[in-house]
């Protein structure tokens, strides 16, 4: 051995040494993967939008679909247009809410509203997607990051999500949102599914997740009604 | 010679395996356990840490001053596992949103550490590298064995298929449910404790007098 590897010199050497040797491995490996990596979150976002409106993302582009992504305010007005400030909205939702920038995603068949809550271990995420009328559930695709598995976890199966098509979400005037009922649902109640055995912390936190994202919407979702209400009139008038 | 080496790949397998005879790394074994393809992504990403980390720290053991050897250890061991964990966001992203915590907490698995600890600093590259590889086949077979039982009698599927008919549930009509206390963790320290017994029972050399 040559060197004293016990004096403090080399082992200061050492240090600098291996904390910039690794410092540009991480540097260039980040670097390398970030967009890759990038483009899987963006694709998930995307197969997942598609979902929710009911449709098969293997055989469904997202771009046949969806023909705009905008950001309302908190008046239902249109702020901005721009795909990408729109995933870019996605990306930190609870802040957007927040500063009461609504991304939302309109199909010709109806609307996508990215959902965003509380489980019972941590957040809970989805899409819902409404049909033209803004009132009828076309799907939903949920999602979250620690929920017990076999339990909580049980909300982004496909037995569960099939509950929701069809539900509606206005009551009267009201945004009621679906109700995740303990239980079991009532069959004539429009606004319930079946909660998740033995995970009911995480199906209230889907019930007031829905409720409370659909409502921050509702300016859209009534002016888009009245909008209808008065062609449908008006088509009646004309005949 | 090559015999030698061969036994730091089998070694880990069965009679100097880390998690039932070591005792080291159960607390991952509890937590990525509920479900099979989790448990393998875990295993291998585990495998290819021990391995990696045993070999660079092999290669540096001569040069590594004593001193700082732990926090040379744990540099190389986080860097690998950052490593891991940024490939699999890239490559096979929905598995690595399904590890979730868990890739980032390879850091903390007492049997990459111990393993560079005993091992990678006495030994040639090489045989570090098997050791590493044996080490991880070691941790992933308990694993996948936790996870098989834990998956087929709390969720009544292997890999996500449905094993247990659909027809045989209660809520269908028929007489059985599946195994709520399976699902959580303290289960897993059950079946751990199971397959302890059962292979101590066979390898009678293991059994403390």
């Amino acid at each position: 051995m040559k060197f004293n590897t016990n004096s403090n010199t080399y082992i200061i050497i050492y240090s600098v040494v291996m904390v910039v040797i690794v410092a540009v491995l991480l540097a260039v490996a980040a670097l390398g993967l970030a967009p890759r990596q990038q483009e899987n979150m963006l694709n998930e976002k995307k197969t997942q939008i598609v979902k929710a409106l009911g449709e098969d993302p293997a055989t469904v582009a997202y771009d046949s679909v969806i023909s705009k992504a905008v950001i309302l305010d908190a008046s239902g007005a249109v702020v901005s247009e721009d795909v990408k400030e729109v995933f870019a909205a996605l990306n930190d939702l609870k802040g957007s809410f927040a500063a009461g920038r609504f991304p939302l995603f309109v199909a010709n068949t109806g609307v996508v509203v990215p959902l965003y809550g509380a489980g019972l271990w941590g957040p809970i995420w989805g899409y819902i997607a409404l049909g033209t009328d803004m009132n009828t559930v076309k799907g939903i695709v949920l999602d979250h990051s620690g929920e017990t598995p076999g339990l909580g976890a049980e909300i982004t199966t496909p037995k569960h999500q099939a509950m929701y098509p069809g539900k509606t979400v206005y009551e009267g005037d009201a945004i009621v949102g679906v109700t995740l009922k303990k239980g079991g649902a009532d069959k004539n109640n429009p606004h319930e599914v079946d909660a998740i055995t033995g995970g009911t912390k995480t199906s209230d936190g889907v019930t007031a997740m829905i409720s409370d994202c659909l409502n921050y919407y509702k300016p859209y979702f009534d002016a888009a009604r009245a909008a209808a209400t008065v062609e449908a009139e008006s088509n009646t008038v004309n005949e | 010679m090559a015999s030698k080496s061969l036994k730091n790949l089998t070694a880990p397998l069965s009679g100097n395996n880390p998690v039932i005879v070591q005792i080291l790394g159960i607390c991952s074994a509890l937590a990525v356990t509920v479900q099979l393809k989790p448990a393998i992504v875990m295993g291998l990403s585990v495998m290819v840490v021990t391995a990696f980390s045993n070999l660079v720290m092999s290669l540096l053991r001569n040069g590594v001053p004593s001193r700082i050897r732990i926090i040379v250890q744990l540099v190389v061991i986080a860097t690998l596992v950052i490593l891991v964990d940024q490939v699999l966001k890239a490559f096979v992203y929905d598995v690595s949103k399904q590890l979730s915590v868990y890739v980032g907490l390879i850091i903390t698995n007492c049997i990459v550490m111990g393993r560079v600890e005993a091992f990678a600093l006495q030994n040639k590259p090489w045989d570090s590298f098997l050791d590493g590889i044996g080490n991880g086949l070691g941790y992933a077979s308990i694993l996948v064995i936790i996870a098989f039982f834990r998956e087929l009698f709390g969720s009544g599927t292997l890999f996500g298929f449905r094993v247990i008919p659909e027809s045989l549930y209660l809520a269908e009509g028929g007489f059985y449910s599946n195994c709520g206390l399976m699902l959580f963790p303290p289960m897993a320290l059950i079946i751990v404790g199971c397959i302890i017994w059962a292979h101590r029972s066979f390898n009678k050399d293991l059994q403390e007098k």
